[in-house]
């Protein structure tokens, strides 16, 4: 007989007012050496076009609500080579950081606008529009947002054509390892999506290393 | 433009403030100073306390006896510390390291520094004698060795030896150091030495008075116009000039 | 020299101090006195010439008169100063309880005398211990702090700050009322300030009891706030002392440095201090370093009150002594050790270069500081990615030093390798290149377990996202089978990293996973040997990480999984050893192990119907079934996972 899992509604789990904001839990998928593989679409009203992404989980530090990784760019117009960059990334936690950005050129209206596009976030909206999130408690949520800021190139120069002005907003999801963005920068055309799927690299299974500074 | 005007208003609001300065008349001064009351003991302290620190002891006893104020010191010590003062003065470092060491041998074994000064103002003792081998011989054995254990020490060390090469030394360009100036850098360095080492303040307090006094008038200055104080050895109050 | 031509050689004063003549022992030893006090070099000619044992003869002998005693004690005292070998040497002379005994003469002179040469004696670890469980100890104790003699308080206090080492000593000093005698003690000279600061320290380390009880009932507001007040002192040393003793107070009991408000006030005072010449300055880093070790919050008040550049400023200036070298060494690396805007100062302030130089430092203590320095600077995960650390100016002195004389150097040189080891770049081929491997590997086999450890957890990292060839060069000169007996070596914690080790080794391109198998299956073996065996937790999980990256291989690897996890039918079943794990407290343990039954049902694999069949009948199954509703996340949905993946197969069980 099929097993069914009971899916609690997302809503359920945003707790009262005023809990002491716990850390996310950790999830294996998103540890450091994991990888994700998908696009980035970056469509204009004049064309329509994506380019294939890769992206590394690097760091990881929960405590401080901290990610980091490198993404991969490959067959980007006019790029001879795939482009790397590095990534640093503020995890939604209400303890380090809230749904509002607060820098980066983006106003508390942009980031609703944004974290609105992920159906995750819909339980959210209310109470976000009225603190930024503060009172929530999504130490139990299956879904991760997350804003992950490019921080440098890492095999070009800055003149290879491509800017790392803005940054994504971005939402992993326990259930699958899936994580989908949206690139932000007022001078880049807006709403660029990314879409992420975990990736196993020709294994039948999920595998894992790790390593520990000292 | 927002900022064009307002370094217009600041500029406005210094200049009111130096034409408004308050104009404070000697009788009005002298009315206001009469009103501060000084305590007699704390005057005789504060006397008591620049004698044992300048080191006068007769001066102090008969202070003592006179104004019926205890020192903060035993005395006795004064003039132990007065001796030591005395022999770097005139030249006399061995003297003076000995008795140091007899009043008390933590202050030149914790003290590195001093230690070497005193050792180092020996040499220019020997060199300001003539007596070039001895001094030689002096620098190799007892200065070479604390220039090892330091690097500071080492280029203060060379600087006195370069003494040495000087025919004239009083036109080089170290002959500083046998002026009678550096003697009594010497020997204020061992008297504070002394002085922390018996926890006393290693300078007396009438001066740092006095000092606060013109840092006060200067802070004045700005402000108002008044009867100051400008030759300190006789305290007159001078009119205000306006 | 006046002195020698006076006949005042080294060699003729020792003769005449056992003269029979007194007048002419007193010459002897004033003259003696004299030379050494502040000069190291006299004082170890005098030791060598056997002149200590002689002056302790003249403090031993009843006949010695007061100028004898005092003179004597003098000289006692300033060998003692300053130099191991004289306070040594005083000691086995056996003029301790000499000196001891004329600290009860009638001549105030001869006690001021003795009294500053015990407290030499005491100013170094090496002075023997007073015992106050005792209580002859305690009652000695107690009449000195009684005396009217400042030098004989004095004294008392730094006894007590050199003794004190048990809670059992803490609480009998304080049950005889010494705290209230050392607070008085802090209104009176600098000197005897200071030594009850020192002993306030001793008797407060790691008491909280103690403290809370101290204290009273306004939290110290009125008992400890004169300790408070001497943050401000005139003299850099009190400054010092009471920074120490208000540390030894936060760490034993937080709330009271939280109550006192002092928190803030002692990161300014110690920056400030960082700038005094002499020993306060020497001091002032360790304190530093001390104070904010593992305290975030602590070191982002140090960044705020600039000590970063205070350091890195001290840090350029041409010929630091060693000492108050490796102070700022190491209170650099404890302020850079978790914030990286710590680091990103340390890095604009351009004093790499002075870091990796002090690797070739003559002093072990500088070239160890100069490792945790590195270590710190090396943690940032943002450098790593760029590769900042991994070239020859900084991996060459780092490696040069794993031949170090010195193990402890040998280790901390490894902490920078490790964290350097992690490069994400192409890069990490240097390490091969360069030798660096084989000199780390001949470290994994070393018999001291420091070394042994942290060679092992730099070879971990080095195989982190390590490509084909870098696996390779690590294994043929490591080799399985030292690999199999790390896996299984007597210290947990190589244990774990050796796990940690073949994890990353096993992860990556497919192929990889044959290295679980060669030799006759050596590493799968320790593995599961682990896996069943263990008691310690992040060895079970590492291992059950191990277990998982072989289950996402082929059919063959995971049947060998199987095999491990599940006893055969033959052996009579019993809880499989992936159940008993499954049901573990720990939440990572069980993540590890849903893992690897996620990976042995994976739908990619043809047999997975019959493995399924299999967990089933064990058991494993219904404990997965159980776990729908797991507290973690991360377990409840990789459950979910792995029973979507058994009804795919539409075997799942009813």
């Amino acid at each position: 007989m099929p097993v069914r899992v009971l899916d609690s509604s997302p809503r359920s789990q945003i707790s009262g007012v005023n809990q002491i904001p716990a850390i996310p839990p950790a999830c294996t998928l998103l540890s450091v050496g994991q990888t994700f593989a998908g696009t980035q679409n970056v469509s204009s009203l004049q064309k329509d076009e994506a380019w294939r992404v890769n992206v590394r989980i690097q760091g990881c530090d929960l405590e401080h609500g901290y990610l980091c990784g490198t993404m991969e760019a490959l067959n980007v117009p006019f790029a001879d080579t795939p482009v790397v960059t590095f990534w640093e990334g503020e995890i939604v936690d209400i303890k380090n950081y809230t749904f509002f950005t607060g820098k980066w050129e983006a106003t508390p209206e942009d980031d609703v606008k944004h974290w609105s596009k992920f159906q995750s976030f819909s339980p959210l909206l209310s109470q976000v529009e009225v603190d930024g999130g503060k009172s929530l408690d999504l130490s139990n949520y299956p879904f991760i947002f997350m804003r992950w800021k490019e921080q440098y190139f890492v095999n070009v120069g800055t003149d290879c054509g491509l800017t790392i002005a803005g940054f994504y907003y971005v939402c992993f999801s326990f259930s699958d390892g899936s994580i989908n963005g949206f690139y932000y920068d007022p001078n880049s055309s807006p709403f660029q999506k990314l879409e992420l799927k975990s990736t196993n690299e020709g294994r039948s299974g999920f595998s894992f290393s790790s390593y520990q500074l000292q | 433009m927002s900022l064009f005007w307002f370094v217009v208003g600041q500029l406005a609001s210094t200049e009111t403030m130096s034409t408004s300065k308050k104009v404070i008349t000697r009788e009005e001064w002298e009315k206001k100073l009469n009103d501060v009351k000084i305590r007699k003991e704390d005057m005789n302290k504060l006397v008591m306390n620049f004698l044992v620190t300048e080191g006068y002891v007769e001066a102090a006893e008969k202070f003592r006896m006179e104004s019926g104020t205890e020192p903060d010191i035993d005395l006795a010590t004064i003039t132990d510390r007065m001796a030591v003062k005395k022999a770097v003065q005139s030249g006399n470092v061995e003297d003076a390291i000995e008795k140091v060491n007899d009043l008390n041998p933590e202050i030149l074994d914790t003290n590195p520094q001093l230690f070497f000064h005193l050792q180092q103002q020996r040499l220019i003792e020997l060199i300001r004698n003539g007596k070039v081998e001895e001094a030689l011989e002096f620098a190799q054995e007892e200065l070479a060795p604390r220039g090892e254990e330091n690097q500071s020490f080492l280029e203060e060390l060379e600087r006195t030896v370069a003494l040495l090469a000087f025919e004239d030394v009083s036109n080089c360009p170290v002959g500083d150091l046998l002026d009678i100036s550096q003697r009594l850098k010497t020997a204020s360095e061992v008297n504070a030495a002394i002085l922390t080492s018996q926890s006393h303040e290693k300078d007396p307090k009438l001066p740092s008075l006095l000092k606060m006094l013109i840092w006060a008038q200067n802070q004045l200055d700005e402000k108002a116009a008044y009867p100051r104080i400008n030759d300190l050895s006789t305290a007159a109050l001078e009119d205000p000039s306006i | 020299m006046p002195a020698s031509a006076a006949g005042n050689r080294p060699e003729e004063l020792c003769e005449r101090l056992a003269s029979v003549d007194s007048g002419v022992r007193l010459k002897a030893l004033r003259e003696i006195k004299n030379q050494i006090i502040g000069n190291r070099t006299k004082k170890l000619t005098y030791i060598k010439l056997g002149a200590v044992p002689r002056v302790a003869a003249i403090v031993g002998d009843d006949d010695s008169d007061a100028p004898l005693f005092v003179q004597s004690a003098a000289a006692l005292g300033s060998f003692a100063c300053g130099v191991d070998i004289g306070v040594k040497t005083v000691l086995k002379s056996g003029a301790f309880p000499h000196l001891i005994r004329i600290l009860s003469n009638q001549d105030e002179k001869v006690v001021d005398a003795s009294a500053r040469s015990l407290r030499m004696i005491f100013q170094s670890k090496l002075a023997p211990k007073y015992d106050f469980l005792n209580r002859k100890d305690m009652d000695f104790i107690l009449s000195l702090l009684n005396s009217v003699n400042e030098n004989v308080t004095e004294l008392a206090a730094s006894i007590i700050a050199h003794s004190c080492q048990t809670g059992g000593e803490q609480k009998a000093l304080s049950d005889e009322g010494v705290l209230q005698k050392l607070m008085n003690l802090l209104t009176g000279s600098i000197n005897q300030r200071d030594a009850s600061l020192d002993a306030f320290a001793a008797i407060f380390r790691n008491n909280s009891e103690l403290i809370s009880k101290f204290a009273g009932f306004d939290n110290g507001r009125k008992t400890l706030g004169p300790v408070v007040e001497l943050l401000k002192d005139k003299y850099p040393r009190t400054r010092l002392l009471a920074s120490v003793c208000l540390i030894v107070i936060g760490q034993a009991s937080p709330c009271h440095l939280e109550e006192l408000g002092v928190k803030t006030k002692l990161i300014p005072v110690l920056v400030e201090l960082l700038e005094e010449p002499g020993q306060p300055g020497d001091d002032a880093p360790f304190t530093l370093a001390n104070f904010v070790a593992g305290k975030e919050e602590l070191q982002k008040l140090a960044f705020d009150a600039n000590a970063v550049e205070k350091l890195c400023k001290f840090l350029r200036k041409t010929a630091v002594q060693p000492k108050r070298f490796e102070g700022l060494l190491l209170a650099l690396s404890e302020l850079c050790s978790k914030l990286e805007i710590c680091r990103n100062q340390f890095h604009q302030l351009q004093v790499l270069h002075i870091v990796i130089d002090a690797l070739k430092h003559d002093s072990t203590e500088v070239r160890s500081a100069a490792c945790y320095c590195l270590r710190s600077i090396t943690r940032s995960v943002k450098s790593l990615s760029a590769g900042d650390f991994t070239n020859e100016t900084i991996l060459v002195p780092l490696v040069q030093l794993l031949r170090d004389p010195s193990t402890s150097v040998q280790v901390a040189a490894l902490g920078p390798l490790s964290n350097i080891a992690v490069d994400f770049t192409p890069r990490k081929a240097i390490f091969v290149q360069c030798g660096i491997v084989k000199e780390i590997i001949q470290l994994s086999k070393s018999m001291d377990s420091a070394p042994r450890l942290n060679a092992v957890w730099a070879l971990r990292n080095l195989m982190f996202l390590s490509d084909k060839m870098g696996k390779e060069s690590i294994l043929i000169e490591l080799t399985l089978s030292t690999l199999a007996s790390l896996i299984c070596d007597s210290e947990v914690s190589i244990q774990e990293q050796a796990l940690g080790l073949v994890c990353n080794l096993l992860d990556g391109s497919i192929d990889s996973i044959e290295y679980a198998f060669a030799e006759d299956g050596k590493i799968i073996k320790a593995v599961a040997r682990q896996v069943k065996n263990a008691t310690n937790l992040e060895v079970c999980i590492q291992g059950m990480y191990v277990l998982s990256n072989i289950a996402a291989g082929n059919e063959l690897h995971k049947e060998a999984v199987m095999d491990h996890i599940i006893p055969p039918v033959s052996s009579g079943g019993g809880t499989p050893i992936i159940t008993s794990h499954l049901r573990s407290s720990d939440s990572r343990l069980r993540t590890a192990s849903t893992w690897c039954i996620v990976n042995l049902t994976h739908p990619t694999s043809t047999d997975a119907s019959d493995r399924i069949a299999r967990l089933r009948n064990a058991g494993v199954i219904g404990q997965i079934k159980s776990m729908v509703n797991d507290p973690c996340l991360d377990v409840k949905f990789r459950v979910r996972t792995a029973l979507e993946q058994c009804t795919t197969f539409g075997n799942a069980a009813s």
